[in-house]
């Protein structure tokens, strides 16, 4: 039996006193397309720092494919990408030179991939040749989102992939994910606030609130039978955006 | 017998109708409205999915739901295909079931206008003399 790429229970997470994740339950099954949604503040990007053993957490367990994030092997740390909300490219360095750096730490590295992306996504000699701090900050996003597609991840955590990208951007990423990362099984967790790109590539969400995921599901199921989801009285949501109004209210 | 490009759809997606059902309308129209011919090919998944850049399972998935209702056949080597006598819409019932929603949508809209259901009516057969 395979082990769930996620599996958090009970996680608890705070900042001095104020508690962020609290008694966290989640699992995400293999090829599993999920949207991560919450309120700014949520605990959104927390949560998957801790995830991915960035941070401690103060309770509970959580384990990819099986393992603790603080003791994660190579093997499955190879098989793991994210892309942060902020850049942490290291960016004095000029972008080839990071991607090499990556590819060593990676068993795998597809470079025909790289390159196709380099080239697609208008990497140009130019930009190549400046230090990563000078780039805008769509060009670095997508840098870091070349680095975490890299080495063909089978767990792909996005967190705010797409927030620094013009709409021609935010439609080249889709359109990568659906061919490059969807059709290969890859199983994928990404926060946006996006609502429309959410909803062309996420099969299900997740919403993050008071620190537990309140409510989870196939997003069809969720927006057909939205009227079950809210308190008696309150309007019925009739798409996602008024789901997310409802239930994080 | 032709073959459809993905430009056959359009989806908005932040609408009140998800991405699958807005496809499985619009083929049951265009079938209905002979925009699709029977034996017409309906493109791939695979391309309807990186046109609309939606997921493709959405796209299955409303492949599927249409094939179950006999608008579609999974054609060997050609894929899908629009059924030879769709049988969702041969008669006028099943076809007027068709407008329902688009008519609800209207009803909701026309209540909250607060207007008087006869001059609704007026309305619309005035609509209907006037596209003829």
């Amino acid at each position: 039996m395979t082990a769930s790429p996620i599996l958090m229970r009970g996680v608890a997470k705070r900042f001095g006193s104020k508690p962020v994740l609290d008694g966290l339950d989640w699992e995400v099954g293999p090829g599993q397309v999920i949207g991560l949604l919450g309120r700014n503040g949520a605990g959104k990007s927390t949560l998957m720092e801790c995830l991915l053993g960035l941070r401690e957490i103060d309770g509970g367990s959580i384990a990819l494919f099986g393992e603790s994030p603080d003791a994660l092997s190579d093997a499955t740390r190879a098989r793991i990408g994210y892309v942060p909300q902020k850049s942490d490219l290291f960016d004095w360095m000029t972008p080839l030179p990071m991607l090499d750096y990556f590819k060593a730490l990676y068993p795998r590295w597809n470079d025909a991939k790289v390159e196709g992306l380099l080239g697609r996504w208008g990497i140009d000699l130019a930009m190549r040749n400046q230090p990563i701090r000078r780039l805008s900050g769509g060009e670095q996003q997508r840098l870091s989102i070349i680095r975490a597609l890299a080495h063909d991840p089978e767990l792909l955590v996005l967190d705010e992939p797409v927030s620094a990208l013009d709409p021609a951007g935010r439609r080249d990423f889709l359109t990568e994910l659906i061919d490059g990362v969807i059709e290969r099984g890859t199983t994928v967790v990404f926060s946006t606030h996006i609502l429309t790109d959410l909803e062309r590539v996420a099969l299900d969400v997740a919403f993050l609130k008071d620190g537990r995921i309140v409510l989870e599901g196939d997003l069809d199921d969720l927006l057909d039978g939205a009227a079950g989801h809210v308190p008696p009285g309150a309007r019925v949501p009739s798409n996602l955006e008024d789901l997310f109004i409802e239930v994080t209210r | 017998m032709s073959s459809h490009s993905p430009q056959l759809f359009s989806i908005v997606p932040g609408s009140t109708e998800p991405i699958y059902r807005q496809l499985v309308d619009q083929v049951r129209r265009m079938a209905a409205g002979g925009q699709l011919a029977p034996g017409d090919a309906l493109p791939s998944v695979r391309e309807t999915a990186l046109q609309l850049a939606v997921n493709p399972m959405t796209v299955s998935k409303a492949y599927g739901l249409l094939e179950l209702e006999g608008v579609l056949e999974r054609r060997r080597g050609v894929g899908m295909v629009v059924a030879d006598r769709p049988r969702s819409v041969s008669d006028a019932g099943e076809r007027l079931a068709l407008l329902r929603p688009t008519l609800e949508r209207a009803a909701r809209e026309a209540r909250e206008l607060e207007l008087d259901p006869d001059a609704i009516l007026t309305l619309f057969t005035q609509i209907l003399k006037e596209s003829a």
